[in-house]
């Protein structure tokens, strides 16, 4: 093999390699509406990018699993909080266990979080070919359903999944925005704890608390132990 | 050194090694921010300092780059610069505009997105920056008697990081597309430009130390950075997996990315061949080190390190977490940092015309880096692997999983402050040849 061949194939490679990726990249563009439901990218979803980069939030915080790694990937965060939660998260970020990781309070105004908010919801929309994946151990904790002593376990374990924690303080851990549950076994019973998680609104309609619709039957009974418990 | 206009490279590489000292700092502090509760958050929050440490290590690599074609091109064409001024006056502008970007990320000045933290007017300065250098680089490889392949190959390089950068500037509305030709900037660099400029740098130095003869050294490189562009751009794919895009990115991306490390296997060879084979003594053993241990870190840190986490049924757990911050940190130093540290070792000497100085010191940096180095990727990998099998595999919550990864973010910094002390012997030696008076 001679110096001109390695020339040679060096150019032509380079080319052929050059236009195929041109070509998918065409491709990619005309699946693009459809995948990222470009007919809901509405004027409030761009506005809200614009605040997303504005605090360059994607430098502690991934997106579709890109950027910092510092804090948590928020691709599906629309989904998994809500919209009742991520306005009560980002009015004050910073009210959790004083000992985890903080996030800075931007004082957003509330044009701004509304827009940030419906861009998340925009984002959740995007197919992103099944990522981020379906934990392996979720099925485990929802296979349990005896009343028992690690069902009471495996409720706290639910409980710090869905990050109650945030809002709700018990025995002197956790948020301030909902109220304190170190004692909510002795005020409520499991039939209305389970309404009240599913569907917050059903007992008061103006309440900041999020639906956890994608709670699962065996979670929801082993959370709903575990709350009972504590009196 | 034969040619006077050479001597412009000097400031660039001074420039380049402070650079490379403050991004180590910001990065121990970053690494402790995620071991201890953060006092410094309302002053220097986790995301602005990422911005200063990533666009700091762009801008000493940048600097380094140019310091080494400044210093490359008047010898291979055998003509003096075009231009000496240009040359200083883009050294200043670029200076300055660094500089102005970091100061302007503390005041909150920013596009937003990850690594291009730049505000779109910096952006187009540097691409000002950028014409500059281009110009003065092509006009005095135009007066050349003879074009060889290693500039023409160099020339290519920093047109093409030149023209990606372009894709960097716009405002996206779809996040997905944002993300795609993102990519364009940071992979296309990363798996295509820096390597073309790279390759180039080394294969002059590999001609200069051995003295195996052009047509060998120049054929091998045309083999090199043409599969590094084969597998490279197509390879770009194996960020389209989980972003919006088609699912068959997983194919092509899968395929053409888990060939990378080929033309990188193929440069540890070529080194080792061409230094078994020389011709000459091998005066400048120091030089010889650092040439090999690159070639030798590039693969693993690029190589081995990407391609464990390249294909999807990995990349679909790991995507996201530690281990690409792990890669990250391997793959750059062995890639870009080594090369960078080659190329001063070699060059600054020769520009200040010493035949022979104290080289102890440079063997003590090379080892105190590399090591730390590993210990740097391991503490992120091992943080990395963890996160994805607790995070992704088991659905804990992310806060919580961060508190298990607490000691290898500890191995981390312990090979940060490694890193640090050797960073800080190299800028030591850059400075001791820096002012010396010319021989």
């Amino acid at each position: 093999m001679g110096k001109k061949f390695a020339r040679n194939f060096f150019i032509l490679g380079t080319a052929i390699c050059t236009v195929v990726f041109i070509w998918l990249t065409i491709d990619t563009h005309t699946t693009i509406p459809k995948r990222t439901h470009t007919d809901q990218l509405s004027e409030e979803v761009i506005l809200g990018k614009r605040v997303w980069h504005k605090y360059n939030c994607n430098d502690c915080h991934t997106i579709l699993g890109i950027g910092g790694y510092y804090s948590p990937d928020v691709t599906k965060v629309y989904f998994m909080r809500g919209e009742a939660w991520l306005k009560a998260f980002l009015k004050d970020p910073e009210s959790p266990d004083p000992k985890r990781r903080k996030m800075v309070n931007f004082h957003l105004s509330e044009d701004e979080t509304t827009r940030l908010i419906t861009f998340f919801k925009w984002v959740d929309g995007i197919d992103t070919n099944q990522w981020p994946p379906k934990p392996i151990g979720e099925g485990k904790i929802a296979e349990v359903e005896s009343k028992s002593e690690p069902q009471v376990a495996l409720g706290k374990g639910v409980f710090e999944k869905y990050r109650c924690d945030i809002c709700h303080k018990i025995e002197g851990k956790g948020g301030m925005i909902g109220p304190e549950l170190t004692r909510e076994g002795s005020k409520r019973d499991a039939l209305w704890l389970e309404q009240h998680i599913r569907d917050p609104k059903s007992h008061d309609p103006t309440t900041v608390m999020p639906p956890f619709p994608q709670i699962t039957k065996g979670e929801l009974n082993a959370l709903v132990d575990y709350l009972i418990n504590l009196k | 050194m034969v040619y006077e206009s050479q001597k412009v490279a000097i400031k660039y590489f001074v420039i380049s090694a402070i650079l490379f000292g403050l991004q180590v700092i910001v990065g121990l502090l970053l690494v402790s921010k995620y071991i201890w509760a953060d006092p410094l958050i309302g002053f220097l929050p986790f995301n602005t300092a990422r911005a200063i440490h990533t666009n700091l290590l762009v801008v000493w690599m940048i600097f380094g780059f140019m310091g080494g074609t400044y210093y490359l091109v008047p010898e291979e064409s055998g003509k003096e610069l075009f231009s000496k001024g240009l040359a200083n006056l883009q050294f200043w502008l670029l200076l300055l505009g660094g500089l102005v970007g970091v100061i302007g990320f503390l005041f909150r000045w920013t596009a937003g997105r990850p690594l291009l933290e730049l505000p779109v007017e910096l952006k187009w300065a540097i691409v000002l920056v950028a014409l500059i250098f281009i110009f003065n680089v092509f006009m005095t490889m135009i007066r050349t008697k003879k074009w060889t392949a290693i500039q023409g190959l160099l020339l290519g390089g920093i047109v093409m990081l030149a023209v990606m950068w372009l894709f960097g500037i716009p405002f996206f509305k779809n996040l997905t597309l944002d993300y795609y030709y993102w990519w364009w900037v940071i992979h296309l660099w990363v798996e295509g430009a820096w390597e073309l400029i790279a390759a180039s740098l080394m294969a002059f130095i590999l001609l200069k130390i051995t003295g195996i003869d052009r047509q060998v050294i120049e054929k091998w490189l045309y083999v090199e950075v043409a599969l590094v562009l084969i597998t490279g751009i197509i390879g770009t794919g194996h960020h389209y997996y989980w972003i919006g895009t088609p699912r068959y990115w997983l194919w092509w991306g899968g395929i053409f990315s888990a060939l990378e490390p080929l033309p990188i296997l193929l440069m540890v060879f070529d080194t080792l061949n061409h230094v078994r084979h020389r011709k000459i003594e091998i005066l400048d053993r120091l030089v010889l080190h650092w040439a090999v241990g690159c070639a030798i870190f590039h693969f693993i840190g690029a190589g081995v390190w990407g391609f464990i986490h390249t294909l999807p049924v990995v990349n679909r757990w790991t995507h996201g977490t530690q281990v690409t911050a792990s890669h990250g940190h391997m793959a750059f130093f062995g890639a870009y940092a080594m090369t960078i540290i080659t190329v001063v070792y070699y060059a600054l000497p020769k520009l200040k015309g010493l035949k022979q100085y104290n080289k102890k010191r440079g063997f003590l940096v090379f080892w105190i880096t590399t090591i730390s180095m590993v210990v740097v990727g391991l503490g992120f990998g091992v943080a990395g692997v963890l996160q994805s099998y607790m995070q992704r595999g088991l659905g804990i919550d992310f806060l919580t999983v961060q508190g298990f990864m607490r000691p290898w973010f500890m191995a981390v910094l312990f090979g940060g402050f490694g890193l640090f002390i050797g960073v800080i012997l190299y800028i030591i030696t850059v400075f001791q040849l820096f002012l010396k008076k010319f021989e």
